[in-house]
């Protein structure tokens, strides 16, 4: 007999089934209702850059959901996303600040921010001031003052305001959560974690020549030149470089697992590679969480290197089990140390699957019968899903305005995230230890 | 000796090797336009590979009869030029010959441009994109290329499809060899794709979505065509086609040529010229014996 293994209230959040095998039925929605028209939520995108094409593509495949309007500062950026989706048949007012958005539209419902990190905090505070629920991609903010404006403004207005987090509301990482490692403790004692994002050198990003801004308006912006425009996670006074841009997905993880953000940071990192930038191209980062059953020690990497740097995974160790996490159903992987006890149980429960079968159980210490060479047993994790992998964090968040789901990943939860990557740009910058204190990293 | 106003690029993705060549523009400027070109290739791969859980074609695969899905543009766009292969080479290519080994019969599906949709109309639409894929994403790279103002440009992918836009100054295109390196078979390319597909790497790979059998073939065939989407698929497609069969396609595709070699033999079918035989030793002399194959 197989079990429905995420609860009622996982699966609305998530919008995921999961089980043995069982995959959602691509495009289906939840509760098949936000058909009607009466279910049709009004949005705009902020930000029509890499990351705003791939909320978009997601956006777009949504029932309920009608993109009315997108806003960039760059013409080509705007242009090219108001071409893009008339070819796509749909029609959208194209803005180029949010000022004039948000004067413009009086029919909105709720926000996407997908533009430069700087920018999250005043836009998201607007457009929840203006009455608007908003998705805001991480990091909240490059500062932890902006990103603690926002929990505020969050609290005063009531609306909601969801973090880009998406491994938050993906089906594997709540199931193996809530199923694995806290409830069958598949793991026992946890011990470590280690996880990485490392990468392959690239070129800056450039323009069509065509294409550039005028000095005074990139100046308007913020941006002292095109090249920082386009560059604009590499410099401190725009974005976070790669321990935020990369490390926020794996950190984040350690914090939701591990139930708790770290007691302290050390880390190693300098600009080592590109000479132009602002932020540490290389990183190392160890957090100490302070877990009930002792100390466990998380490490970090971020690395300039090449494509076959290993990619990118949050590694659970405990000292029954080990559990590989990534996004990448490929990279993820479950060990079962001899010590555990078995897991027959949960195979058959459908919560693990054996890829291949193992010794036979021992149920008579004084019996043994014996054959061929065993092997050793291979597990992996049954769940999978079939949408984008920011589809289900979207999905959260319009369930969420319908009150028919509580956000994964709120503004409070993640500034509680947030503030310890930061917490590990200055451990690289003072070049020593930081303790951290629960207190603190609450906004 | 390669020529310094070439930039060459390269980048891993589609589990081979692409490859930007750009001629006539500063090399900063030309490293920057060929990321543009490999970053839409990896955005690419995400939403065309069936081995990407989340991809738009992973998610095809998971409709019932009766189901539709709405795709990306990129997504959409592909399986139609697919479509379109499929039905003017009559069968021989198909991005689901794969399926009759997995399913009792050929999957059928319909595409819906009005809302960028695929509809599963029998069995299980397990797309393979692997003989279009590579070359769709040379056109599309193309298209950043002349975006960012690099006309005179060389795309490879693989090795296996190569898509060529202006030549370099000073030359009438790019010089193309069918087969292996220093083929003595070559012509000037410009403006148009070349694609080869072969047993020599990856053995019988290629099914016959017509019997569910692999390739007749045993030995290469190559396709000349205006876009790299279209010369990939067709030379594919020749793997499986009698020779009757490849001269009835180009009835269609008429803007199309199918070189095959069996080993010892070479034969051209359609209407482009045929290809120069001689061995020159440099460019000038090329240039001087070669045939040249470009589209206005």
């Amino acid at each position: 007999m197989v079990n429905q293994p995420l609860t009622r209230r996982e699966f609305i959040g998530t919008t995921a089934a999961a089980g043995a095998g069982l995959m959602l039925a691509s495009g289906a929605d939840v509760f098949g209702q936000t058909k009607s028209a009466s279910g049709k939520m009004n949005v705009a995108l902020v930000g029509f850059g890499a990351q705003g094409r791939v909320l978009l593509e997601s956006l777009l495949k949504m029932d309920g959901i009608q993109l009315v309007a997108i806003c960039d500062i760059w013409e080509y950026a705007r242009t090219y996303g108001e071409r893009y989706l008339k070819k796509m048949g749909v029609e959208v007012r194209a803005y180029e600040n949010y000022e004039e958005l948000l004067g413009g539209e009086k029919d909105l419902q709720a926000v996407v921010v997908a533009c430069p990190d700087f920018w999250h905090a005043p836009i998201t505070n607007a457009c929840l001031k203006a009455g608007l629920d908003v998705y805001c991609e991480k990091m909240m903010s490059n500062t932890i003052e902006g990103a603690r404006s926002m929990v505020q403004t969050m609290r005063e207005t009531g609306k909601l305001l969801q973090i880009g987090h998406q491994r938050r509301s993906n089906p594997r990482y709540i199931f193996a959560l809530n199923r694995l490692v806290r409830d069958a403790k598949i793991l026992g004692r946890l011990t470590a974690a280690n996880g990485q994002w490392n990468r392959a050198v690239t070129e800056d990003f450039g323009w069509p020549k065509k294409a550039a801004m005028p000095p005074e308006e990139l100046a308007k912006y913020g941006y002292a030149d095109m090249h920082q425009f386009r560059n604009w996670r590499w410099f401190k006074n725009l974005g976070g470089g790669p321990l935020s841009d990369l490390g926020a997905h794996q950190i984040d993880i350690y914090n939701w697992w591990f139930g708790m953000p770290p007691k302290s940071v050390m880390a190693s990192g300098g600009i080592d590679y590109y000479k132009n930038h602002e932020w540490y191209d290389n990183a190392m980062v160890i957090y100490e969480y302070p877990l009930p059953d002792g100390v466990a020690r998380a490490f970090y990497e971020v690395q300039t290197t090449t494509s076959a740097g290993g990619g990118y995974f949050e590694y659970f160790m405990g000292d029954e089990g080990s559990l590989k996490m990534s996004e990448n159903p490929n990279l993820t992987a479950l060990y079962r140390e001899a010590r555990a006890p078995s897991w027959d149980g949960l195979v058959k429960k459908g919560y693990i699957r054996a890829k291949t079968n193992g010794a036979a159980a021992t149920p008579d210490a004084a019996r043994v019968d014996v054959r061929e060479t065993a092997q050793l047993a291979e597990y992996e994790i049954p769940v999978t899903f079939s949408k984008a992998i920011h589809q289900p964090h979207l999905e959260n968040f319009f369930n969420a305005m319908r009150g028919k789901a509580r956000l994964n990943c709120p503004a409070d939860e993640a500034f509680s995230s947030e503030y310890v990557i930061h917490k590990a740009n200055e451990a690289i910058a003072a070049q020593k230890m930081i303790t951290i204190t629960p207190q603190e990293t609450k906004a | 000796m390669s020529d310094p106003s070439i930039h060459v690029f390269n980048h891993h993705a589609m589990a081979t090797q692409f490859q930007v060549r750009i001629a006539g523009e500063e090399k900063h400027y030309a490293a920057q336009a060929a990321q543009a070109a490999f970053a839409l290739t990896d955005n690419l791969e995400s939403q065309l590979s069936r081995f990407r859980e989340n991809s738009d074609i992973s998610q095809v695969a998971q409709l019932a009869p009766g189901e539709q899905l709405r795709v990306s543009e990129p997504a959409f766009a592909c399986l139609e030029i697919a479509k379109k292969m499929e039905l003017a080479t009559r069968g021989a290519f198909s991005i689901t010959a794969a399926a009759l080994i997995t399913q009792p019969g050929q999957p059928r599906w319909s595409l819906f441009e009005e809302h960028f949709s695929v509809r599963c109309d029998k069995g299980k639409l397990e797309f393979d994109l692997g003989a279009i894929g590579k070359g769709f994403a040379l056109d599309r790279m193309a298209e950043v290329l002349r975006e960012w103002d690099c006309p005179a440009f060389l795309l490879v992918a693989g090795g296996s499809s190569i898509l060529a836009g202006e030549p370099p100054l000073g030359t009438t295109g790019w010089s193309c060899g069918l087969g292996d390196d220093n083929s003595p078979r070559r012509f000037w390319l410009k403006n148009g794709s070349l694609s080869g597909s072969g047993l020599a790497v990856k053995g019988r790979h290629i099914v016959d979505s017509r019997t569910g059998e692999p390739a007749a073939r045993t030995n290469r065939a190559w396709a000349l065509s205006p876009t790299a989407a279209e010369s990939d698929a067709l030379s594919t497609a020749a793997m499986v086609l009698d020779e009757a069969n490849v001269s009835n396609v180009l009835l269609s595709l008429n803007d199309s040529s199918v070189w095959l070699h069996d080993g010892r033999e070479w034969k051209q079918f359609g209407g482009r010229k045929r290809i120069g035989e001689a061995q020159p030793r440099s460019n000038a002399a090329e240039e001087n014996h070669r045939q040249r194959a470009t589209f206005p």
